[in-house]
């Protein structure tokens, strides 16, 4: 369905950005975001990603190209684009000096809220982060999670269209990254579209509608998750054998499926983009050769896979922790 | 410590000199003040007070700029050394002073590689002034060896106030904190006879000149250059900047010390 | 009107946010207060025979230099604000403020106010020392008056300065090359000596600083004989809203152009 530039919340065209000195960070950069979507935006370092976040957020010019949020030119209608968006920066750039109730206070004055508003809407954003206890302390103290969960919140203050995260959980732990993706899923069941730009291929797995993967200042990448992962990835076949001593010539056998390496245990390791499908011509082929199988494991894709396969490069992030969901 | 190791360490102060150095001639802000500065200040004072060295009770003398370069020089050091202390103050807030700390290097040498350089810088600037001075038509009595020795005297000040940086930035952490503090150092300079001699200064302020140990370093430039004792004496002025070098210096060693032991 | 009011919260709310800087920061106020003290005890106990040289309208150094150190106190604060922005900006802090929906201009109000703020007390101490020393206050009610408006007026102007170098250097180390800049411009004038005692390069530069005006109108408070007129004022109140419009000029234009 071909929407009109109105319906999108984040739209992007053409979009270029060279800074002085030569270096292009975003190289003809294209998407489109629908209302109420979690757009995932990934990247290994220096592929573009920040730059892109800091043109939609009107901190820099685009050299070319355009892009709408929430309806209002980047350039043109900045203004207006700031009165619709929420923004949680990478730095998490807070004032060590002031308290967390007060820079809430702050934050409302700058959208426009009288005091009072502006002091019961900090109130509410404190209790929702669960920010309660620490809200009279001063910033200087805080950890790194809390601060992190400030920012979110202050981001939230002006009840934003379109809220931007960018790399919302690098450096927590896990019981902090979970709680901040249960309040992302919270907010986009609410209806804001949400931005995010992340390292963690699990976090755009677990949060993201659509992902686009951006490398040296392009879009080489875009669609679900799973739409992707199908695409792009390949599905592995892990067979265990029962007798070892036969592994080399089963690893010659299932050459023609796909590539094989050595896999779990012991075992061997098929990529083959049949998947599933190939399992009764594998079992079929080692039992023909008299070769008696243990198991077969279907390995689906991980967006790992598609990363590696479209930007060249593997993950860029060395943990990927175990969450729940 | 052995030979060995003091050689080591010795080449240890010496790359950290040469860093310390390379920055402020790359940063044109941290340049221009140290050299600009104390010469719109001579310039004006040459210009405007000038006419004082007409009063009565100013000491007979060939040129009132070749009088007032002393004070230059001693405000060249202020500077110098608040240098130093905003450079180590940027590194510690910035992280790269951190990475100093993992190396294995004396926290006694790093102290002394960033008052080498400023020692280094204020050899640079003083001879800077002391040519613009003679420009202006200074003249310095005292001969090269006058120069010389006044040279040395701003560049043993120099680690003074320098370590006097280096302690409040290694103290205190914070950029902002000494960029406020360091102007009391710097206003000391008035309270010394920097372009007048001390006996026009007002009584009360004679009276804090006394324990001032720029007003003695200065009096001991202004002796060494015109080869007159009668402006001053320049063994007290060595002597003053030697231990303000010395106290200087014990005190940002134990800054750091007092730094590092909490991490 | 609505706007306004808005304007006028977010002015307040972002004044407010400057000040705690002071009030928080451990010792930020007594350095403020004691240096531009210092300087002027040490400059009067330096210069005080000037006095006696003739064209010196007035026998009390004192008197001459009291407005001269309000003038420095006040614009040394007027600096600090624009080496605080430095360090907003250098900080990322500066970039929250650019992602709110507060028109760009009256982000600049914030450190503006701030800084009048804390001029104020520096400005006040060494007047009230001035006067404790033996200074006289001949210009009376009037004087006074003039005297702050041209130093919290200065303040403004070394505010916008110190704001211009910090959105184009964008590193809190710029602090010492905006001090320096208020330092410069107000000895290049008759800081030390009046005009008629200057000579050569540096009587012309006095002749055309503005600051050489703005001092005049402030010495109507504390030099006798030189009682509070407007033929003394105009020139200052112009050489202000000069400085001002060039200067904020200038920062409005570095402001717009963050991000290109």
């Amino acid at each position: 369905m071909q929407r009109s530039d109105d319906d999108h919340a984040i739209v992007v065209e053409g979009l270029v950005r060279t800074y002085p000195g030569g270096l292009t960070a975003v190289d003809g950069v294209d998407l489109a975001v629908a209302p109420g979507e979690i757009y995932g935006f990934l990247g290994p370092n220096g592929a573009g990603k920040t730059t892109t976040v800091r043109i939609l957020t009107t901190l820099l010019r685009p050299t070319a190209g355009r892009a709408l949020v929430a309806g209002h030119d980047v350039v043109g209608d900045a203004a207006g684009v700031r009165r619709s968006i929420g923004v949680a920066l990478q730095e998490a750039a807070l004032d060590p000096l002031m308290t967390g109730r007060e820079l809430l206070a702050l934050q409302g004055a700058l959208h426009g809220l009288r005091r009072g508003e502006a002091q019961a809407r900090g109130s509410e954003l404190l209790g929702r982060v669960e920010l309660d206890d620490a809200a009279d302390r001063r910033l200087g103290t805080y950890s790194g999670g809390m601060r992190r969960r400030l920012d979110l919140a202050l981001a939230l203050v002006p009840r934003p269209r379109v809220l931007f995260l960018d790399e919302p959980t690098t450096g927590l732990d896990p019981a902090s990254r979970a709680a901040l993706w249960r309040e992302v899923r919270r907010l986009n069941d609410d209806g804001t579209t949400v931005f995010l730009t992340t390292q963690y291929l699990e976090e755009a797995e677990q949060l993201a509608d659509r992902v686009g993967i951006i490398a040296r200042g392009k879009i080489v990448a875009e669609g679900t998750p799973d739409a992707l992962k199908e695409r792009l990835g390949e599905p592995t076949l892990h067979v265990d054998l029962c007798d070892d001593g036969r592994l080399e010539q089963a690893r010659g056998l299932l050459e023609r499926f796909g590539a094989v390496s050595d896999g779990r245990a012991g075992g061997l390791a098929v990529r083959t983009p049949d998947g599933a499908r190939a399992i009764a011509p594998v079992v079929r082929a080692l039992d023909d050769a008299g070769i008696d199988i243990e198991t077969v494991e279907v390995e689906e894709p991980t967006l790992d896979d598609v990363f590696l396969a479209v930007t060249g490069q593997p993950t860029s992030s060395e943990d990927t922790a175990d969450v729940p969901a | 410590m052995s030979s060995l190791e003091v050689g080591v360490q010795a080449r240890v102060v010496g790359a950290l000199a040469f860093r310390a150095l390379l920055i402020q001639t790359r940063k044109a802000q941290l340049l221009i003040p140290t050299f600009l500065l104390p010469m719109v200040l001579f310039a004006v004072v040459a210009n405007g007070a000038s006419a004082g060295s007409r009063l009565r009770g100013f000491p007979d003398i060939g040129s009132f700029v070749g009088f007032i370069i002393p004070g230059t020089l001693v405000q060249g050091t202020l500077l110098a050394g608040m240098t130093a202390g905003i450079a180590l103050a940027g590194d510690i807030e910035g992280g790269f002073f951190d990475r100093l700390l993992t190396a294995p290097v004396r926290r006694v040498s790093l102290v002394l590689g960033r008052l080498v350089g400023t020692a280094v810088l204020a050899i640079v600037q003083a001879s800077f002034f002391l040519l613009i001075a003679f420009i202006a038509g200074a003249r310095y009595e005292g001969g090269v060896g006058g120069v010389l020795l006044t040279i040395l005297l701003a560049a043993i000040t120099a680690v003074g106030t320098g370590g006097l940086a280096a302690a409040i930035a290694l103290r205190t952490g914070s950029l902002s904190l000494l960029q406020s503090l360091f102007p009391l150092v710097f206003v000391l300079l008035f309270t010394a006879p920097a372009f007048f001699p001390r006996d026009l200064l007002h009584p009360a302020l004679r009276a804090v000149a006394e324990y001032n140990p720029l007003a003695y370093i200065v009096e001991g430039m202004r002796a060494a250059l015109h080869a007159d004792a009668s402006l001053g004496s320049t063994t007290n002025g060595l002597l003053a900047a030697v231990a303000l070098a010395i106290g200087a210096t014990a005190l940002s060693v134990l800054a750091i010390y007092r730094r590092t032991a909490t991490l | 009107m609505n706007q306004l009011a808005t304007t006028a919260g977010i002015g307040v709310a972002m004044w407010r946010r400057s000040l705690l800087e002071v009030v928080r920061v451990r010792g930020a106020l007594f350095p403020t207060i004691l240096a531009p003290a210092i300087f002027m005890l040490g400059t009067v106990g330096q210069f005080g025979r000037l006095t006696n040289l003739t064209g010196f309208p007035t026998t009390s150094y004192l008197a001459w230099i009291v407005p001269l150190s309000c003038l420095q106190a006040a614009g040394f604060a007027g600096g600090a604000a624009g080496a605080n922005l430095a360090r907003d900006i250098e900080q990322g802090w500066f970039d929250r403020l650019l992602t709110s929906p507060v028109p760009r201009p009256v982000l600049l109000l914030g450190p503006i106010l701030a800084a009048m703020t804390r001029a104020l007390v520096p400005t006040t101490a060494v007047l009230a020392l001035g006067i404790v020393l033996g200074a006289g206050l001949p210009g009376g009610i009037a004087g006074v008056l003039l005297l702050y408006i041209a130093a919290l007026w200065f303040c403004i102007c070394a505010s916008l300065w110190g704001s211009l170098l910090a959105l184009r250097s964008r590193t809190q180390q710029i602090g010492p090359l905006i001090q320096n800049g208020v330092f410069v411009v107000v000895f290049l004038s008759t800081a030390y000596t009046p005009q008629v005692l200057l000579h050569g390069w540096l009587g012309s530069l006095a002749r055309i600083n503005p600051v050489t005006q703005v001092l005049r109108m402030a010495r109507q408070a504390t030099v006798e004989g030189f009682p509070p007129s407007w033929h003394n004022t105009w020139p200052g109140l112009l050489a202000l809203t000069g400085m001002t419009i060039v200067l904020g000029g200038l920062a409005l234009r570095e402001l717009r152009r963050i991000g290109r």
